[in-house]
């Protein structure tokens, strides 16, 4: 039974090695795949982490307000503000225009007067308040009308970015205003001598954020590009075996080697199961090649070193977990499919849709609910959330157990689903 | 020879294929006995080889009993293929493994090894001229080429019992006088031979027995002489056949 186990996985050792374009679809298109997706995806990262959203400022108002936004923008590592178009002074009517024309995602005008608008708004509130007599003042206020341009090809998650920030500017101004006003009515009241409240404001911003990925990683590991994508396109690499795997169980089919071995005292069982074995091994070497990918081609090109978590043994785990889901789903599409083409057909058309639902294309989380619960039952998914779990979340083999064991659930199926059907097909 | 010995024994065979019209093989009964070349023919649709492919195992019969060698084809399946060999009417090898490689995974498949089975291995190339070519790959074969390593895929276990289908379809003159030759040599050696051609020249010359089928049931059994001499007007096989099966075109 060994020995014949061991002349099924040498055929078809040698049926792969002499399989040219077998092989370049196995091994170097998956590390062209990562090559690239983490290239543009990096890019598109930097983009808006290095140079920042491109923002178009006109401050009419000159004033505290205005001052503030600006600087504000400035400050932050979000935006890219530019205060002037071509050169020219950038205008209401220019900034619309030219975030129109997509030179610019966002442009902001700050109207003339709004800080002292604001104030005025602001003084009346506090007489209002501290007025003894209880007498309304004039209730008629100025309001204030910032103008925000959005390029409509915007993404926005880029444009919330930017409103958020000015609502923060916008409050913080008013705020500080405030407490400005109330100061100097409160030092009128108070009796000579006494020593009104300063730098209240200051005082009052006891509240800091303080930013920290919920991971249990030793050290600094950052979500960038490589740790997202290395995961993600290697898994979408070990489970597209399916396309040479289906086609070498049709091309046996069809070259009559299944006739002949169906007339032999041994199992089509043992002749799968050498398959498995052979295209198990070819998974672990895709997985090992793309992580050496992000470990050591990416950054040559100046991305971040692909950073492996805490446990080597529970990467193996998952690794082979995954490639004998994907091994088995390729037995599936071989067994039901009819032809070689119907096998490629369905087999990439199936991964595709099976990727995308899984979260390699876009993260489940920005993904509607219905799709998210749907997401759940992709074997990618399963997958991907456990390599996260390793590569971003720090864990351990005990945290990748489930995904791995419904992996290796998925194989069971599917090798029950492929004997079922060569035992229906076999029925003629 | 030891004559008159059934190793086959057929009764009432049927096999009727989904969706299909009509059965194939319509309650077809006979027997082959041991050390015979046994030629089962008739026109293309006629149901010999969907007979072969019930007696090899390839899918199980409508109705019906079959014995082999003692032993019940439907519940004895495993004992039963252990003992066969089978030449399937298509090159049934793989085209990127050189000869020696596709009879080794073959010849392991019937639980072969080691030197026993370098050794069948290289008798058998030497045997039908391939010994120069065991190394490259069948692919840059020829189509006789192809077809004898196809049949010695098929014998390196010594089967008391041979099924071939068409052996000798698309072959030139010399490498069909090669294998039949050497089948002519495993027959003697006591091997039976369940043989299908359109060849009927070639079957006539080779086959002990010949059961002539049309439209899944037998029209006439015997020895080439005895079936010639029995059909008025016949001067060969072919003329036989002809008045058995008329000459309307078969799909």
């Amino acid at each position: 039974m060994i020995f014949k186990l061991w002349a099924a996985i040498k055929k078809e050792t040698l049926l792969l090695i002499r399989d040219k374009v077998g092989l370049s679809i196995l091994f170097i298109m998956p590390m062209i795949l990562i090559f690239v997706m983490t290239l543009i995806q990096d890019s598109a990262f930097k983009t808006i982490n290095e140079k920042g959203i491109p923002v178009v400022l006109v401050n009419d108002d000159k004033d505290t307000l205005g001052i503030y936004i600006q600087k504000g923008l400035k400050k932050s590592s979000l935006c890219h503000v530019s205060d002037s178009i071509n050169g020219v002074p950038a205008t209401a009517e220019l900034v619309k225009q030219s975030v129109a024309e997509g030179k610019f995602l966002v442009g902001v005008v700050i109207p003339k007067g709004a800080t002292e608008a604001i104030r005025k708004n602001v003084t009346q509130l506090v007489n209002e308040t501290m007025a003894l007599d209880s007498v309304p003042t004039d209730s008629k206020t100025d309001s204030v009308n910032i103008s925000i341009f959005i390029d409509p090809v915007a993404k926005k998650s880029f444009v919330s970015s930017v409103t958020s920030n000015l609502h923060e500017f916008i409050s913080e101004v008013k705020t500080q205003i405030m407490f400005q006003t109330f100061s100097e009515q409160i030092a009128e009241i108070l009796p000579e001598g006494s020593k009104a409240p300063e730098n209240t404001f200051s005082k009052s911003q006891i509240i800091h954020y303080n930013e920290v990925y919920a991971s249990e990683l030793i050290g600094e590991i950052l979500p960038n590009a490589v740790q997202h994508n290395v995961p993600a396109w290697t898994i979408f690499a070990m489970f597209f075996i399916v396309i040479p795997l289906a086609g070498s169980l049709m091309k046996e089919k069809k070259e009559g080697s299944i006739f002949r071995l169906h007339t032999m005292p041994s199992s089509y069982l043992l002749l799968v199961n050498g398959k498995i074995i052979v295209y198990v091994v070819v998974c672990l070497i895709q997985f090992v090649l793309m992580l050496s990918v992000g470990l050591y081609i990416l950054p040559l090109l100046g991305l971040p070193v692909l950073q492996l978590g805490n446990s080597v043994f529970a990467i193996f785990v998952l690794a082979l977990a995954t490639s004998f889901a994907a091994t088995g789903y390729g037995v599936m599409v071989g067994t039901l499919a009819s032809s070689e083409q119907q096998g490629a057909i369905l087999g990439s058309l199936s991964i595709l849709l099976l990727s995308a639902l899984g979260g390699v294309w876009v993260p489940t989380y920005v993904m509607p609910e219905v799709m998210r619960h749907i997401s759940t039952l992709s074997p990618l998914n399963w997958a991907l959330e456990g390599f996260y779990k390793l590569f971003l979340r720090g864990s351990d083999t005990v945290g990748i157990l489930w995904p791995a064991f419904k992996l290796i659930l998925f194989f069971i199926f599917t090798m029950g689903v492929s004997s079922a059907i060569n035992r229906i097909k076999r029925k003629i | 020879m030891v004559a008159s010995q059934p190793i086959i024994v057929i009764d009432n065979l049927t096999k009727a294929f989904k969706d299909a019209m009509e059965p194939a093989v319509k309650g077809v009964s006979f027997s082959i006995n041991k050390n015979e070349v046994f030629g089962l023919l008739g026109p293309n649709g006629a149901g010999k080889t969907t007979i072969i492919s019930i007696l090899c195992g390839l899918f199980p019969p409508s109705g019906g009993t079959v014995n082999i060698d003692g032993k019940n084809l439907t519940s004895d399946l495993g004992e039963i293929k252990q003992i066969v060999g089978v030449v399937p009417q298509d090159i049934a090898l793989y085209p990127t493994l050189t000869a020696k490689e596709n009879l080794e995974f073959y010849g392991a498949m019937y639980g072969l090894k080691g030197m026993e089975l370098k050794d069948k291995i290289n008798i058998w190339l030497e045997k039908l001229g391939l010994i120069k070519a065991a190394d490259k790959k069948i692919e840059t074969f020829s189509g006789g080429m192809k077809r004898r390593v196809n049949l010695i895929a098929s014998i390196l276990h010594d089967p008391k019992i041979l099924f071939l289908d068409e052996p000798t379809v698309g072959v030139d003159v010399q490498s069909r006088n090669v294998i039949i030759e050497h089948l002519k040599e495993l027959n003697q050696q006591g091997m039976t031979i369940v043989y299908t051609s359109h060849h009927l020249d070639e079957a006539q010359d080779f086959c002990t027995q010949i059961a002539i089928i049309d439209y899944g049931t037998i029209l006439t059994q015997g020895s080439p002489q005895q079936l010639i001499a029995n059909t008025p007007g016949s001067s060969d096989l072919e003329d036989v056949f002809l008045n058995l099966t008329k000459r309307k075109l078969r799909d």
